[in-house]
């Protein structure tokens, strides 16, 4: 933060009209009406407070907006936003009387069908997960006919084909595209029924989804349930502990003063991501832990300031007018001081929140601080960076988001403090 | 004045002595001074030819191009030590047996067995306690030193001596529990006695710990985990250079006399941080091959670039749940046999790793001796009916459900971990009687609290063989030392601790026996067994099998001369031998 | 970087410059000052130390059993253990820990291959300074000429792209603007190397005498190495210099501001004197002195995101040797390094008081 602390607030006897008519009117016409006086800034601050409340929402009301459960598996491994998955589909041999799934069915004493399969793409889950539902239902039939396919897999569609045509498998399951395009090439082999249905052969996420089928834009705004919660409570608590610390040191003085200045500069000086690091650490992974590690951080932040506005009210020659008439502590207190301080811990706060959100997600980007079942926007974007060259939409969106986030509280606490430092105010 | 000359001296005092003090660090000895691979005269080297010392005929090949060789590796593998009577890792025995050589060794891209610097397979004694070996002839280390008996016997005797106090302590594992003593009759033999038989002894002769290391560089009073390059041995490379955390160069032994001669003029070993910038630079041509370890979102883009070749090593390397045998609600056998009829492997396999593992139904990999698809007969998994009538059993219902915690290292064994650990819980919370809590805790702390043995009810651990034989894939879970399944708990004075009920102790016979009898028909069958009672007791669950892959480009190729070619010959022992792989330019 | 070259530049170059200026000036205040702070400096670094210290000890999860894995029985962890000397009571650690500190004789590593930490840290030590000393200057230039940039043209449109810039810059997570850029320049456009500092042929052929590349490419002469190594070093460089400047931007730009509206800014205005040469010349001069202070608190943000970027890059430096160290539980290398780090903040602002102070004349002690 700047000097926002060190300078007194002007005291001008209202002699200008707008000033004192301001006064006098409601809070929401006063708000309303300084747009005019404050131009862009009043905009920073109305758009970014809208952006915050939205985001508030989303936080406390995700499954209102989340299609889905954040760690379901709804759909294939790697799809792209708004895309479809191949549909995959079941080959056999011309010979072959089978023609869907369920025709493979054998009683327990002969072998067991073996399908081959592609690795990467959705055919294998697929079959799994038709092989699966079709045992269920023939299981309890009579005739004792069990579907439990031993699956081969192949790193080329070419190679399970081939695997099919030499009699190594029984059949293949391949994605209809790639099959058409290879058909000329396998005149022994015909297409059976596709195997459709259920999460592997479902499609068109807003973002896509993950490496293992989770759905990109429900845990965006899950994630943003963990973010908020982070921010706030750390804040909240850097503030609880270090308004009131900053105050005592100013109005207490001496040498408690001068050690807590030593602590706080240090810690203030101190890299405070490798403080967080090594409190995580020692922790253990999860949110309050977290919460703790970074609300330490910006204690000093909240203690500097107020100590230093405090002391600069506390010698102002106004504070000693009031207290040589006999006030009290408690009413300089609310009087002079809070006024002036209240300000300044709004706009810190709201950048604090920004920046623990930043921090959180640092932690979660180098897997420290939250454990890895909680949907969180750095947990997604350390997994997403494994592969940035095969899916842009897993680090991309997720960090736009915490963009958008952060963005929102620091424009309010840059807009806020534009309005509120006097020392910035046009004549 | 006054006051200002004292401050004056006051602020040169305490100036001085900072700079003093940094003075004084450096005159402490450093136990392992890596540094010197920087001193100029050994890196002025490196751009020239392989320097061929005066004398000698070397067997070194002529290579095709006047022009330097180089070939580089790539691999996201540490190297912990480079002293044979401690190193225990992968990457360090691939380093050491590239450097040295045993009496045996396992012949290239297979688990068979072939003598190295011994002259044959070696004489058993009758009551399998001595192993003796002829040393073949004209063995010399990298700066000409000759290699004996005598020598030999003495360095391996340092496993014996210091290895236990060594960090990677090697020789607990593999020297301390067979070997008594090592010795040399005469200066071409080696004889050991052994405390008991072992059956596997031989396979343990071919790892690296009973390689040949030359005096100089090791000596026998202490650890030397990075000696000082150039580091000889007598295999047919050196290292003549090395930067920890960033290169090694190894180049060709000139007093090599062996059969695998080395293909190149230079191998440079380049070390990456993170496997994603190693798969993009196997692809722009930074590196030549790309080895270990590359996770499978990494090698599916790679499959599809011209010019690079994946090969597919079915390596030893598995992960298992790790279930806790006196640990509620894991102490209940319907708890685990639920477990395991509910393991949907397919899945696990298709989904989190797109096909890139192979389902393991037992804890012997395929290939092994006597491996069987024991889980598979028994629990035909996935068995959602199944998995529900064990549950009911013990009065778990969808109104009683069975709450039950498994941990796990989120980064240890790969990020995809807590991916599988989070399809494991969707699997058994399918049959609607359980509640599963995933927790993940960091290594350190994970790996402390399960040998601890105290902790967990489920846990993951992952293997990779010492040496190639079925008894390395069941022993270590069964006679527990410290693998957290509680089966047979450690006490003093037993070898194999104390079976926690009768089907243990059937196990622990079992293995007792296998590990003795030389007859190795007799054996598979006896692991047979095992492998049912180990089934039946769900002693861990094995869930997957990974394989190692090498990556290399289009100039790059291995030995047709021996197994495996497409793999650069290295086979299911995962030993990487650099003289087998050659660069047309 | 020879472990001396390493603790020369922590502890030595400040030292001498604040020798240096202690002698050659002859203010009694001034010198007490530095001294009261140098005396205060090494409480606060011993606590910071010791803290590290019982937190870690305290942490559980035991370092040597986390390397050997499975594979490590209860004895063979026992046996090492009392080797490292982590069985002996918690007094004697201690203590032996107070004498490392002093004589920054850190002790050798827990894990792999038990090297001399000074060993490690002057390897990685030099990667970092290497990162930040561009980064800063990147940040600084683009920072201070877009904070005066936007205050001359107040309100305006320039202000406000300034200012949104800064909030921007400021708002994104570092580690993702690093992962961005790979994408764009390193994946898509394939311009850059993704990570590293050199390219592993080219690096077989450097010397490494401060194991600054950039130096040690330029002392011998080794183009093809310097090119590679500047190569190597444009995208983190951005990443961490772009993400500063927009604090700078920041606070110049305030600063300028306040500056602008002083009485003397308003006579030399009434004067004639032309809008950009106050702006530059008279109310810039005197709006860095606040910045430059704030430059010395900005070295722990550097280091944060020196961190970050490191891990992005791959980059081996100070900030992915402690991550690495932390989850390793190598309680030796993790007290050393932040007992360095704590050192490194200290001096740094130290200087930069001194500096401060012999830029600003109304500074008196």
């Amino acid at each position: 933060m700047d000097n926002i602390g060190e300078h007194p607030p002007e005291i001008t006897p209202p002699t200008e009209t707008w000033e004192v008519e301001l006064q006098k009117v409601s809070i929401v016409r006063r708000i309303l009406n300084s747009r005019k006086w404050y131009g862009a800034d009043w905009w920073f601050v109305a758009v970014s407070s809208v952006l915050v409340v939205i985001f508030i929402i989303i936080a406390i009301f995700p499954s209102l907006f989340a299609p889905y459960d954040p760690s379901a598996l709804v759909g294939p491994s790697f799809l792209a936003p708004g895309a479809y998955p191949p549909v995959p589909e079941l080959i056999v041999s011309n010979t072959s009387s089978a023609n869907s799934l369920k025709d493979l069915a054998v009683t327990s004493d002969q072998p067991r069908p073996t399908i081959s399969v592609v690795q990467g793409g959705n055919s294998a889950g697929a079959l799994n997960d038709a092989a699966k539902e079709i045992d269920n239902q023939i299981k309890n039939e009579s005739g004792g006919l069990r579907l439990r396919p031993v699956i081969d897999r192949y790193a080329t569609v070419e190679e399970a084909l081939q695997a099919v045509v030499d009699g190594k498998d029984t059949a293949a399951v391949v994605g209809s595209d790639e099959f058409v395009r290879l058909k000329a090439q396998y005149p022994t082999l015909r297409e059976g029924e596709s195997i459709a249905g259920g999460a592997k052969t479902a499609g068109g996420f807003l973002l896509g989804t993950n490496d293992i089928g989770q759905d990109v834009w429900s845990r965006l705004l899950w994630g943003t349930r963990v973010a908020l919660i982070i921010g706030f409570s750390s804040s909240l608590l850097s503030l609880i502990i270090g308004v009131p610390l900053g105050l005592m040191a100013a109005f207490i003085g001496g040498s408690f003063d001068r050690l807590m200045s030593l602590l706080m500069d240090s810690m203030y000086a101190f890299p405070g991501l490798i403080l967080a690091i090594a409190i995580t650490a020692v922790l253990g992974p999860s949110v309050i832990n977290v919460i703790v590690a970074i609300a330490v951080l910006y204690i000093p932040t909240y203690y500097r300031m107020v100590r230093g506005q405090t002391l600069a009210v506390k010698e102002d020659v106004y504070v000693e007018a009031a207290r040589s008439i006999g006030a009290r502590s408690r009413e300089i207190l609310q009087r002079y001081i809070f006024p002036n301080v209240i300000p300044s811990v709004a706009i810190i706060f709201s950048v604090n929140v920004a920046d623990a959100i930043l921090t959180g997600a640092g932690l979660a980007f180098l897997g420290l601080g939250l454990p890895p079942t909680i949907p969180d926007w750095g947990i997604d974007l350390a997994r997403g960076q494994r592969f940035i060259q095969n899916a842009w939409w897993l680090i991309t969106f997720p960090g736009l988001t915490i963009l958008l986030v952060v963005l929102a509280f620091t424009l309010m606490g840059e807009g806020l403090m534009e309005i509120f430092n006097p020392k910035l105010r046009e004549r | 004045m006054k006051h200002n000359r004292w401050f004056q001296f006051f602020a040169l005092l305490v100036m001085a002595s900072m700079i003093l003090t940094a003075c004084a660090t450096t005159a402490t000895p450093t136990a392992a001074p890596t540094t010197a691979a920087t001193e100029p005269p050994v890196v002025t080297e490196a751009p020239t030819q392989a320097q061929a010392p005066t004398a000698v005929p070397t067997e070194v090949p002529p290579t095709a191009v006047p022009a330097k060789n180089t070939i580089i590796i790539g691999t996201t593998d540490t190297i912990a030590s480079l002293d044979p009577g401690d190193a225990y890792a992968t990457r360090d025995w691939e380093l050491i047996k590239n450097i040295s050589a045993g009496l045996l060794r396992w012949k290239p891209g297979t688990v068979d067995l072939e003598p190295s610097l011994a002259t044959d397979m070696g004489t058993i004694s009758a009551d399998g306690l001595t192993y003796t070996f002829t040393l073949k002839d004209g063995i010399k280390f990298g700066d000409g030193t000759p290699l004996d008996a005598t020598m030999y016997a003495a360095q391996l005797n340092r496993l014996l001596t210091i290895g236990p106090s060594c960090p990677n302590d090697v020789a607990d594992a593999l020297a301390i529990p067979y070997v008594e003593s090592i010795t040399a009759p005469d200066a071409k033999t080696i004889v050991f006695k052994l405390k008991t038989t072992v059956s596997y002894f031989v396979q343990i002769l071919a790892t690296a710990p009973y390689t040949a290391s030359d005096p100089k560089t090791f000596p026998a009073d202490q650890c030397v985990l990075f000696p000082t390059a150039p580091i000889y041995g007598v295999g047919p490379w050196f290292v003549s250079q090395y930067t920890q955390k960033e290169s090694i160069v190894l180049e060709p032994n000139p007093y090599y006399t062996g059969d695998l001669k080395p293909q190149a003029d230079q191998i440079i070993i380049k070390d990456y941080a993170d496997p994603q910038t190693m798969a993009l630079a196997v692809q722009n041509g930074e590196i030549d091959v790309a080895w270990r370890f590359f996770s499978p979102e990494q090698l599916a883009p790679l499959k599809e670039v011209q010019g690079l070749t994946v090969g597919t090593v079915d390596g030893g390397s598995i992960r298992y749940l790790v279930v806790n045998h006196t640990f509620a609600p894991a102490d209940d056998p319907n708890v685990y046999k639920a477990l395991a009829a509910v393991i949907d492997r397919n899945e696990i396999a298709d989904t989190v790793y797109g096909g890139n593992v192979t389902p393991l139904y037992s804890m012997v990999p395929p290939g092994f001796l006597g491996a069987t698809e024991i889980f598979d007969t028994v629990y035909a998994s996935p068995d959602i009916e199944a998995a529900k009538a064990f549950l009911a059993a013990s009065g778990y219902t969808a109104s009683n459900p069975l709450k039950i915690e498994m941990w796990y290292p989120p980064e240890h064994y790969g990020a995809s971990t807590a991916a599988w650990m989070e399809v494991i819980k969707k699997q058994f919370e399918a049959t609607g009687a359980v509640q599963v809590t995933l927790q993940a805790q960091e290594w350190s702390t994970y790996i402390t609290n399960l040998t601890g043995g105290a902790s967990y009810a489920v846990g993951v651990l992952g293997w990779f063989f010492d040496y190639p034989d079925s008894s390395n894939y069941l022993d270590p879970f069964v006679y527990n030392k410290g693998m957290g399944t509680n089966v047979s708990p450690s006490q003093e004075g037993t070898s194999y601790g104390v079976p926690i009920n009768d089907k243990a102790k059937q196990l622990v016979d079992l293995l007792n026996q296998a590990d003795t009898e030389t007859d190795q028909a007799k054996r598979a069958d006896i692991y047979k067994q095992a492998q049912e009672v180990y089934a039946d007791l769900v002693v861990t669950l094995p869930l997957f099998m990974i394989a190692e892959h090498i990556t290399y480009r289009s100039n790059i190729s291995g030995s047709s001369a021996y197994a495996s070619p497409e793999t650069l010959n290295i086979g299911p022992n995962i030993e990487f031998y650099y003289s087998l792989i050659s660069k047309t330019p | 970087m020879t472990p001396i070259g390493f603790v020369a530049l922590i502890i030595g170059v400040p030292a001498l410059i604040l020798l240096g200026y202690v002698l050659i000036t002859g203010s009694t205040g001034l010198r007490r000052y530095i001294l009261t702070r140098i005396v205060l400096t090494l409480p606060m670094v011993i606590i910071l130390g010791s803290l590290v210290f019982l937190v870690m000890r305290v942490v559980p999860g035991d370092p040597v059993q986390s390397a050997l894995g499975p594979k490590g029985t209860p004895e063979m962890v026992q046996r090492i253990r009392e080797q490292l000397g982590l069985n002996d009571p918690m007094i004697v650690q201690y203590g032996k820990f107070l004498v490392q500190m002093f004589t920054l004789r850190f002790g050798n590593s827990l894990i792999g291959g038990h090297r001399p930490i000074i060993d490690e840290m002057s390897e990685r030590f030099p990667a970092t300074l290497e990162l930040i000393t561009p980064a800063s200057i990147l940040a600084l230039v683009l920072g201070i000429f877009g904070g005066a940039m936007a205050a001359s043209h107040r309100k305006g449109a320039v202000d406000y792209v300034w200012r949104i810039y800064a909030v921007v810059i400021y708002s994104l997570p570092i580690f993702w603007l690093g992962l961005m850029l790979q994408l764009l320049f390193g994946v898509k456009l394939s311009w850059l190397p993704i990570s590293g500092r050199i390219d592993p042929i080219i690096g077989t052929t450097l010397v490494h005498r401060t194991n600054i590349y950039t130096i040690d490419a330029i002392i011998s002469g080794n183009w093809a190495a310097l090119y590679s190594v500047l190569e190597h070093l444009i995208l983190p460089t951005f990443t961490l210099g772009l993400i500063l400047s927009g604090i700078f931007v920041r606070l110049t730009r305030i600063n300028v501001i306040e500056t602008l509206a002083m009485d003397y800014i308003s006579a030399a205005r009434a004067r004639g004197i032309r809008e950009r040469v106050l702006v530059y010349g008279h109310a810039l001069k005197n709006a860095l002195i606040p910045v430059i202070t704030l430059i010395g608190l900005q070295v722990a943000i550097l280091l944060a995101g020196a961190v970050l970027t490191e891990t992005v890059f791959s980059w081996p430096g100070m900030g992915s040797y402690l991550v690495e160290r932390i989850s390793a539980r190598d309680y030796t290398a993790v007290q050393s390094v932040i007992v360095v780090f704590a050192l490194l903040v200290a001096m740094i602002s130290l200087a930069v008081d001194v500096i401060y102070s012999l830029v600003d004349p109304r500074v008196r002690y």
